[in-house]
């Protein structure tokens, strides 16, 4: 085996995004150590003009199918690796939205704040495009480094530390499973590449690397049972932090699975469908059962990440091209949901200086408009029409009942219901409930356009979603041999039109 | 012009509502106005849709498609049979009565018309939709304003009026409150509703995904599916029962009923009315658009089930009402008594009584209509739905009294209103199949006139007490117009039925053919997919 490590003018144009963001990256850091007294949201918004021009190329990329693979095959840019740096992209830049109003409460640090932010996304990124197993660890580490800063980083809140330390052991822990793993699948194929494992004869040693493997993502993604660290980490963490770390690794961590999976581990399909069925009713139910007992909003929601971990699995369960594309999909209206529901916590927190569900009793009185945003991102978190959440859920269930994975949908289907109470409490304290003081609720502008924007995404996603499911089908093409070739069978599609 | 009423009908009240997030709180006349005028064009649009119905061409009329998502199957594809075009009327009806029926609400009115108007519809969607996503779109969507309209503008149960200190408050806020049967509060109802609902509409689901799954072409198409899907034995009687049991839990039959009387005591009185008199209807609509069209031989095999549950519907709910003490279960366990005529009807697969059931579900909406918006303007005038503290308002409210009076007598089915029609033809119809239910039937008239006189004489006669001497009529001609209109509807059918019976009949007769296998399976309903 041999590496070519050598680079041409062309092969930089696919990195592109990423050697930009970087430059840019030098350039804010440079900026907030040259000029002290700048404001700290001059910097925030110079670092959302260098998400957004990153997003504007890769939108481009997209629509002009720049495709190709770099540095031996390490570094892949291809539908899925352009959908989910366009995913981690948008999330960043709605977290430094929602950062602006709560980074001026810190004392210290606040430039270097926003560096970390976009210096895990750039991590992420990479991870997107990650097509062997060293570019895996390898950027999977230098994504979570800005994580392990940024969960500690309120440093006077004892919350906040043991947050942090949590989240630091266990994301040793997992990174050490991960380079275990990878060790002893390259010490079975000889490789690391995920294309070249394809049919490779399995053996126990490689079994075992990749649960390893597994266990380690496992940990980015928030599955049971690799999700002790989820709820504590996001009540103690900042919050715009918590909202990113509940979107974007999972969704960097969903690509790596879904190519390892779809790639190297095609011909074993049907013993990880096993797998992916107990982690997705597991995670599910789990999530959906311990949420009910939540004082914290934070807490509810981390719970409810977890179930919703458990449904994007049910993609991954159904291990088809349709699978990948609901995942795709899935994560899209999650995105928005998500997001936007921290966006509301950040906002009610930064007034009333808590996040216990009981404080937000009569919120529908303080300020109609985090109220009623409140609800439309949980009502879409339920998974109710005409709300993204619905046709993201219906989407996964399709792609799970053409693989007649009816255990799978039973417990998805019921869990809806279960979920749908949790979530109706936060609404019943909001809009029922009677505020203990009815003072009205400002928004600040930037949080404001944040929710705004989010509301936008969950309602356009709900009623117009054709050209997004098209994109996610445009973008998971690659995948269409390897689910073929795993058993699949394409079944017609109703003609169009009259 | 009929494609543009039926959009109209379906997306004024959509339109109502966002236009109502632009209109501030403080401005309480223009709220009512922007919520009034959206309900009155969905009024017009659908009583257009109603008598422009053609009963010579019939099949699907008005149709409009669409493409939603090539990629799963979905288009947004609507249009109107006959089944359909008087159940949106229906909404459209109890929409613009349900409008002034609330003129007087004073905490957050436009949040409250906002779910009001989304509530409606999302039913009217439903009755329109000819695919299956939309259809599951629609009736999840009218399940979830009626949680907070519950929530918000509800009432209590008499046990919970006096929960209103710190301890009483936390009892109501519990987890454990979900398990509380004693006494019920607005929360306990709204969330049992929601859950059940919910519960009923997931299995609903699993029933679709099955039909998309087995199905030769993936389309959530209606119009297509009907023509093309064939199921093997079992697989059809495990969609049908999931398709059956999912949408009766909001008919509701029997055993699933319990939510429904719960529901409807606590709701504000026009939430009561669109929830008994169309809520309640998307079961029944939705068994006959789904069960009957795309699985006619399970249908056939299968519906003798809802006929032995709706013995039960009919003597439980009945007998329920008669001991109730609270106007609102009263008229809530009538409701469920009067959806076991419907299943009767249903069951016995008669072009008479198939055609009785869907008359009778648009009778049934306007009386329990009235009857709902008159308990509710009681409770608003004297705070208290307990029958036996309660006496005497007919010397104060003459008009409302009045007016209980022939809801009562449409309730019962007086000849000279369309409850009447409708009754008469569920009877003669089933009467051949199901005698001993017609029997039942038949008793549970009598037990009707029994409970609803009973009320009528605890509510209006005997002895006004005093606390209640300073209570007012409905005097305002937005008071009376909701009634008015509601009663008018009511006695104009009676007396004139035969464009509603054509209608509804041209729908009926190729739908039993099929299910009897009188004719071959593709010839019907190609003027549908043709348009």
């Amino acid at each position: 085996m041999t590496f070519n490590l050598t680079l041409s003018g062309a092969d930089l144009l696919l990195l592109a995004p990423e050697i930009f963001l970087t430059v840019w990256l030098c350039v804010v850091l440079a900026v907030d150590c040259a000029r002290q007294q700048i404001k700290h949201e001059t910097l925030a918004y110079l670092s959302m003009g260098g998400v957004v021009a990153a997003l504007i190329m890769l939108i481009g990329f997209d629509y002009a199918d720049v495709h190709g693979a770099l540095l031996n095959d390490t570094f892949v840019l291809d539908g899925v690796a352009i959908f989910f740096k366009i995913f981690i992209l948008l999330a960043t830049a709605l977290v430094l939205l929602i950062s602006i109003e709560y980074v001026r409460s810190f004392r210290f640090f606040r430039g270097e704040y926003y560096f970390l932010v976009v210096m895990s996304a750039l991590g992420m990124m990479f991870m997107a495009s990650a097509q062997d197993l060293l570019s895996v660890f390898v950027t999977l580490e230098f994504s979570t480094f800005g994580f392990y800063v940024l969960v500690a980083y309120l440093r006077e809140d004892r919350k906040s530390n043991e947050a942090g330390l949590k989240f630091f052991i266990l994301g040793v822990f997992a990174a050490g499973l991960l380079a275990y793993g990878i060790s002893l699948v390259y010490g079975e194929t000889g490789t690391l590449v995920f294309s070249e494992m394809t049919g490779m004869p399995g053996s126990y040693g490689l079994a075992i690397g990749f649960i390893m493997i597994f266990a380690a993502l496992g940990f980015k993604l928030g599955a049971v049972p690799f999700h002790s660290w989820i709820p504590d980490t996001y009540q103690g963490a900042p919050t715009p932090v918590t909202a990113f770390l509940s979107i974007a690794p999972k969704g960097a961590a969903m690509a790596i699975l879904i190519r390892m999976f779809y790639v190297a581990l095609a011909t074993f399909k049907p013993m990880w469908v096993l797998l992916f069925v107990v982690a997705s009713i597991v995670s599910m139910t789990y999530g959906n059962i311990v949420a009910i007992a939540q004082k914290n909003i934070k807490r509810l929601l981390a719970y409810s990440g977890i179930a919703q971990i458990g449904n994007v699995m049910i993609g991954l369960a159904a291990g088809t091209k349709r699978g990948t594309d609901a995942i795709l999909f899935y994560l899209l209206t999650y995105l928005f949901a998500n997001l936007g529901a921290f966006a509301v916590v950040v906002g009610v927190s930064r007034r009333i200086h808590s996040d216990e569900i009981e404080d937000y009793n009569g919120l529908n009185r303080r300020s109609p408009f985090l109220a009623a945003a409140m609800l439309l991102f949980l009502l879409s978190l339920a998974g109710v029409p005409p709300l993204a959440g619905f046709i993201g859920k219906l989407y996964i269930f399709v792609a799970a009942i053409q693989q007649e994975l009816y255990t799978l949908l039973i417990v998805g289907l019921v869990n809806i219901v279960i979920s749908m109470y949790y979530y109706l409490i936060v609404v019943k304290k909001m809009y029922i409930n009677e505020p203990a003081d009815p003072t009205p609720l400002t928004v600040s502008t930037p949080l404001k356009t944040a929710i705004v924007i989010s509301i936008a995404g969950t309602l356009l996603l709900g009623l117009y979603p054709g050209p997004f499911i098209n994109w996610a089908v445009d973008a998971g093409l690659m995948f269409s041999n390897a689910a073929t070739m795993a058993g699949d069978v394409s079944v017609p599609i109703a003609p169009a039109g009259g | 012009m009929g494609e543009l009423a039926l959009l109209a009908a379906l997306f004024a009240p959509f339109l109502g509502a966002v236009a109502l997030l632009g209109v501030p709180n403080q401005e309480p006349l223009l709220v009512r106005t922007v919520a009034a005028v959206s309900a009155g064009v969905a009024l017009l649009a659908s009583l257009y849709l109603f008598l422009a119905y053609d009963p010579d061409r019939g099949g699907f009329q008005f149709i409009t498609k669409w493409v939603w998502s090539e990629e799963l199957g979905i288009a947004f594809h609507v249009g109107v049979d006959g089944i359909g075009a008087p159940l949106v009327f229906a909404s459209a009806i109890l929409l613009f009565a349900g409008v002034f029926i609330s003129w007087h609400i004073r905490d957050r009115a436009r949040e409250f018309y906002i779910f009001l108007l989304i509530l409606a519809a999302a039913t009217i969607g439903v009755f329109m939709s000819l695919d299956l996503f939309f259809l599951y779109f629609f009736y999840e969507m009218s399940v979830l304003p009626m949680y907070v309209l519950l929530g918000i503008w509800g009432s209590h149960t008499k046990g919970y009026l006096g929960m209103d200190d710190a301890e009483g408050r936390a009892r109501r806020d519990s987890v454990g409150f979900l398990l509380n049967f004693g006494a019920n509060s607005k929360e306990y109802a709204a969330m049992k509703l929601t859950l059940f609902l919910s519960a009923g509409a997931v299995f609903a689901l699993m029933g679709i995904l099955l039909i998309y799954h087995f199905s030769p072409v993936q389309t959530f198409d209606i119009l297509v599916l009907r023509e093309v899907a064939a199921f093997d034995d079992t697989l059809a009687t495990v969609i049908w029962l999931l398709v059956f049991f999912g949408f009766a839990s909001i008919a509701p039959i029997w055993p699933l009923h319990s939510w429904s009387p719960v529901g409807h005591a606590a709701a504000p009185a026009a939430t009561s009315m669109l929830h008994a008199g169309v809520l309640m209807k998307l079961g029944h609509f939705s068994i006959i658009r789904v069960a009957f069209e795309i699985l006619p031989d399970a249908t056939r095999e299968l519906m003798p089930i809802a006929a032995v549950l709706c013995v039960f519907s009919i003597i439980y709910g009945g007998l329920v009402a008669y001991f109730a003490r609270d106007t609102k279960y009263v008229i809530g366990y009538s409701s469920s008594s009067h959806m076991g005529y419907v299943f009767l009807g249903m069951a016995a697969l008669d072009y008479i009584s198939l055609t009785g059931a869907v008359i009778y579900m648009f009778a049934h909406a306007l009386a329990t209509g009235m009857l709902f918006a008159m308990a509710g303007w009681v409770y608003d005038q004297t705070h208290t739905r307990d029958i036996p503290s309660l006496g005497g308002l007919v010397t104060t409210m003459p008009f409302v009294a009045g007016a209980f009076l022939i809801a009562c007598m449409a309730s019962v089915g007086m000849p000279g209103t369309v409850n009447f029609v409708a009754e008469i033809m569920i009877i003669v119809g089933a009467w051949e199949r199901y005698p001993f239910q017609v029997v039942v039937a038949v008793l549970g008239i009598v037990l009707t006139m029994a409970y609803l006189f009973k009320m009528m004489r605890g509510l209006f006669y005997g002895r006004l007490s005093p606390d209640h001497a300073q209570t007012l009529d409905a005097a305002g001609w937005v008071d009376r117009l909701p009634l008015l209109v509601l009663i008018g509807c009511s006695i104009f059918f009676g007396i004139f039925p035969m464009h509603f019976y054509h209608v509804v009949r041209s729908t009926v007769v190729p739908m039993l053919d099929r299910i009897h296998q009188a004719v071959p399976l593709v010839t019907h309903g190609a003027a549908g997919l043709g348009s």
